[in-house]
């Protein structure tokens, strides 16, 4: 609010406030004489009062200041300017209505969702504006969609395209709407009336760009808001399942965004179908975030967290990747069945990766003799342990097929293996061929030591809170020796020897790998299997193998309305990639890539026709457009970038010339009474 | 009262000294048996209760005895004692003194303010030189009746005698009335210069009460008390005033002036009241302050107060307390 004065010379005439003080200081002479005794002490006192003239009735005097001041500043013709609201709408012509259905629009107030209010009112207003005026149409969620290619005269296809309008998934492209808004406006100015909620932090902010271009047009931006008040909203903005392969919980997030605490019933819906129920309570304006433990045995594929909202149900579920839970992923391959069991490497493995049996935690791994190599199958087992196996020839294509289609390979040396057999049979996935067994240490000596490992390796890094130098104290007195190789892109050496000797080297064959321990799991050739480090590594060794670096199924996020992008293991696969629904969604095949747009949240596979799917896709909503709150608006927007349109200005004049006139009056008849 | 007019009437063939007026005024007649009878009633109600005789010039309090010697008078012989005893012993008597006292009063212009009476004589009720007029007479009609001798001081104004000398006869007393009831105020006081001529001459060990508003700088004539001082006289000084005056109570702006004359001022008495109320405080203060330190007494009298009130302070702890009895009626 500020007053401005448009007659600023006038204000010379404020030298006129002067006149009453004046005359309230001016003394008149008394007309009573009055013989008085005490002359002397009355001398005394009008020298002290002399000192110190005192205004005479400031009641008075103030009402007459007041008046004065009052014509004065009429006079002046001073205007009252303060900030209003938007500006009003009508009188341009041209008309674009620009409508949000974004996701947040879905939101239900008083039986009816905030889109279908923006829709009734966008069609009363479009049937109220006059007939020789132009209009046109944008409505936007995550792309703005322009319905009339240019402004028509003729409202029907505009009102057409309004009765069906409904809230969808997608977030809020309003910036996009506006430049769409322009380009129909095509430089002529307009009104750009824009049905929203206003919703999220974002939206307003990143459209005010488009704003300033729009009021620079000389065109008109008004905002017609429709929202719920108080604004509430429960959903689920984060289901994850917990990290491992085996085993864990599933951890979801629910979020409110309402003004006071609500308690809602939640579930969790596994791939086979199993439903886990989970009660939420969740402050106003909070977020909790919950734990379902996933049963022993559960289905790999695409879970669901969802909780009973029904003011916003489009966002009440979230999708998430659940990897294969509770069978085993592991096979050992038992090569040499030991006479006592520090001589067998399964017995050292099996230890190492079900310390208690399997009981509380860790994995029991499918033991199996040579023979079980024959049934290899790759969406079961994920890694599989070759323990000084003697000679895998039987199986070399096999496993070579396992690992390029995602299967990973551990291969331990021991007395039974030959560098022939083992060249032989998978010279496509060693990291280099085997050359010959050495001794790195006489009989009776304590052998090479390990050096440290580099922690930053996934494979290492939960070492480097503890444990690694006990890699030390790993000794080995004899390895199977490798050809020379180069380091490169797919093949590392990830521990040595002291010395250089290799002692355990990784290769990446398509989209499994394979890993090379040169000395032996049992007591054999080193005593690996009795240093503290062992247990965890070999653990390690399978959640980077299976659960992390690990390829199996693929498995891809992505956003409803956004290009999901899913690589091929092979190009010339011709895949498809199927909804929720089952139904076949469009897409097409990119650079190795399938590329589609999902239009609804859910789980989405990626398959070719006949086999077991490729990828799974898990698809949500944007969380941005569960937050139903609003941080800013596009009038306050236009008010930063132009503030004059907001400006409302009132005359004063007449209200300071019926001041002045109760002023004098009340003056008068102060006065008067006074005389009286 | 007939005695006194006819006192009046033979009064008229003396020659008064210097006299401003005829006494042989109808009004100042009026005014004198006014006046006188004012001072009795006012006397007989301070007198109220007292029966015992007056014997002027003998002693009536016995004292002792003493042997005889020869030379005494043999009237003061006790005979009775001589009769039993054989012992010539002279009976001895407290011998009563007499106490001259001198009554000044201030008649300047400034006393005049408030009613008047007939002929521009002020009003002896509602006036500060009225009731300086009524308190003088009255108190020395009160102290004649006790046989003591009383003098006039008339400071100003207009009267046929200006100073009565201490005497105890009763034409003395019908002069002093007969100044009082002809006197107007007028003048300016000059309260220094008359205060050092009444107190030259008074006589010694005597009793001076002045009636004044002490209305000129105190600074100024204050140290003229000690003339009194000086010839050990008791003092009593009552300060007059006027209350409209000192609360300066009146609803209008005027133009003051004094009767004395001077500078007339123009004020306004609502926006001056609160601080003339400070200057009056700090002068009563300053006068009461100057008369102690000179050895006097300080009575302060409002001219409405009650004339037998202010008598009975005058008296009551002055010097005629051991002289005189009073009766218990009207105490204050």
């Amino acid at each position: 609010m500020s007053l401005s004065f448009l007659a600023p010379l006038a204000a010379a005439l404020s030298v006129l406030l002067v006149l009453p003080v004046l005359a309230h200081f001016a003394r008149q002479t008394p007309r009573d004489r009055r013989s008085f005794g005490a002359m002397m002490l009355l001398q005394r006192v009008v020298k002290r009062l002399r000192r110190r003239r005192r205004v005479k009735d400031p009641f008075l005097l103030l009402l007459r200041l007041l008046a004065v001041a009052a014509v004065i500043a009429a006079v002046m013709g001073p205007d009252w300017i303060y900030s209003g609201s938007a500006p009003e709408f009508g009188g341009s012509g041209r008309v674009v209505i620009v409508v949000d259905k974004s996701l947040s629009m879905g939101l239900a107030d008083g039986g009816r969702t905030l889109a279908q209010q923006a829709r009734e009112k966008a069609i009363a207003v479009v049937e109220a504006l006059p007939a020789e005026t132009k209009v046109g149409l944008v409505l936007y969620g995550d792309e703005a969609e322009v319905i009339t290619p240019t402004m028509e005269a003729d409202p029907e296809r505009v009102l057409a395209a309004l009765k069906d309008l409904e809230a969808g998934y997608g977030g809020s492209n309003l910036r996009g709407a506006l430049l769409a808004a322009r380009r129909l406006l095509a430089g002529v100015p307009g009104e750009v009336l824009v049905f929203t909620d206003e919703a999220g932090t974002e939206m307003v902010a990143a459209a005010k760009p488009e704003i300033q271009q729009l009021l620079e047009g000389d065109n008109t931006v008004l905002p017609q808001v429709v929202h719920a008040e108080p604004p509430r909203n429960v959903a689920v903005v984060g289901a994850t399942y917990g990290e491992g392969m085996e085993g864990g919980q599933v951890r979801m997030t629910v979020a409110n965004y309402g003004t006071a605490p609500i308690e809602v019933a939640c579930e969790v819906t596994l791939p086979d179908g199993q439903v886990i129920p989970v009660f939420a309570a969740v402050g106003a304006q909070a977020e909790v975030e919950k734990a379902v433990t996933v049963p022993p045995e559960a289905r790999g594929g695409v879970g669901r967290a969802w909780c009973d909202d029904p003011d916003l149900p489009m966002d009440d579920s979230r999708y998430f990747h659940l990897p294969r839970v509770g069978a085993s992923r592991v096979l050992v391959v038992d090569g040499d069945p030991g006479d006592t069991p520090i001589r067998s490497e399964v017995y050292f493995l099996e230890r190492a990766l079900a310390p208690w049996g399997g009981v509380r935690e860790g994995l029991r791994p499918d033991v199996t003799t040579p023979l079980g190599l024959s049934n290899l199958d790759p969406d079961t087992h994920r890694v599989v342990f070759l323990a000084n196996l003697a000679d895998p020839r039987a199986f070399g294509p096999r496993l070579t097929e396992f690992v390029r289609k995602g299967g990973n390979l551990v291969i331990s040396l021991g007395d039974n293996v030959t560098a022939e057999r083992y060249n032989a049979a998978l010279s496509q996935v060693l990291p280099a061929p085997f050359r010959k067994v050495r001794d790195l240490a006489a009989p009776g000596e304590p052998g090479v030591p390990l050096t440290l490992p580099d922690t930053d390796h996934k494979l290492f890094s939960a070492f480097s809170r503890g444990g690694r130098s006990s890699f030390s104290k790993v000794r080995a007195q004899r390895v199977m020796t490798l050809e020379p190789y180069d380091e490169s892109e797919d093949v590392h050496t990830l521990l040595e020897f002291e010395g250089g000797v290799p002692a355990l080297v990784e290769r990446k064959v398509g989209n499994g790998r394979v890993l090379i321990w040169t000395s032996t799991f049992d007591l054999g050739w080193s005593n690996l299997p009795l240093q503290a480090m062992f247990m965890p590594m070999v653990q390690r060794m399978v959640s980077y193998l299976g659960g992390e670096a690990g390829g199996g199924g693929i498995r891809e996020n992505a956003f409803v309305g956004e290009l999901a992008a899913v690589a091929l293991p092979d190009v010339g696969l011709e895949p498809q990639v199927m909804g929720p629904d089952s139904q076949p969604v469009r897409s097409r095949v990119d650079a190795g890539k399938v590329l589609f747009i999902p239009e609804k949240p859910g789980a989405y596979t990626v398959q070719v026709e006949g086999s077991p799917p490729l990828a799974s896709v898990a698809v949500n909503t944007r969380i941005e457009e569960s937050d139903v709150r609003r941080s800013s608006s596009i009038a306050g927007v236009e008010r930063e970038i132009r503030p004059d349109l907001f400006a409302r200005r009132v005359d004063l004049s007449p209200y300071l010339y019926w001041a002045a006139l109760v002023f004098f009056t009340v003056q008068a008849m102060v006065s008067l009474r006074r005389t009286a | 009262m007939r005695l006194c007019l006819r006192f009046l009437r033979k009064l008229g063939s003396l020659d008064a000294h210097e006299p401003t007026q005829s006494p042989w005024n109808a009004v100042v007649l009026s005014r004198v048996r006014h006046l006188h009878l004012r001072a009795r009633v006012l006397t007989d109600a301070l007198m109220m209760g007292d029966h015992r005789s007056r014997r002027v010039g003998q002693a009536i309090e016995f004292a002792d005895y003493q042997e005889y010697t020869p030379g005494m008078d043999l009237r003061h012989l006790d005979w009775r004692v001589m009769g039993r005893s054989d012992r010539l012993v002279v009976r001895r008597f407290e011998t009563e003194t007499e106490l001259p006292t001198s009554v000044v009063v201030d008649l300047s212009g400034d006393m005049s303010t408030g009613d008047r009476a007939e002929g521009g004589f002020p009003s002896l009720e509602g006036s500060k030189a009225g009731y300086a007029i009524t308190l003088a007479a009255t108190l020395l009609y009160f102290l004649h009746r006790h046989g003591e001798p009383v003098g006039l001081e008339v400071i100003a104004g207009e009267t046929p005698f200006r100073t009565l000398p201490p005497r105890s006869h009763r034409n003395h007393l019908q002069q002093a009335f007969l100044a009082l009831a002809a006197a107007k105020p007028g003048g300016v006081a000059g309260l220094q210069a008359a205060l050092v001529r009444a107190g030259s001459h008074t006589r010694r060990r005597s009793w001076v009460a002045v009636f004044s508003d002490g209305m000129e700088e105190p600074a100024h004539w204050l140290p003229a008390l000690g003339a009194f001082a000086r010839r050990r006289v008791d003092l009593s000084f009552v300060h007059l005033f006027d209350e409209q005056e000192l609360s300066l109570d009146y609803s209008q702006p005027s133009v003051f002036f004094s009767p004395e004359g001077g500078a007339e001022l123009a004020v306004d008495p609502a926006a001056a009241r609160a601080e003339f109320a400070k200057v009056v405080a700090e002068y009563v203060g300053e006068v009461r302050d100057g008369v102690v330190r000179w050895g006097g007494r300080y009575l302060r009298a409002s001219s409405r107060d009650p004339l037998e009130g202010v008598l009975r302070k005058l008296i009551v702890g002055g010097p005629l307390s051991s002289n005189v009895t009073m009766g218990a009626r009207g105490e204050v």
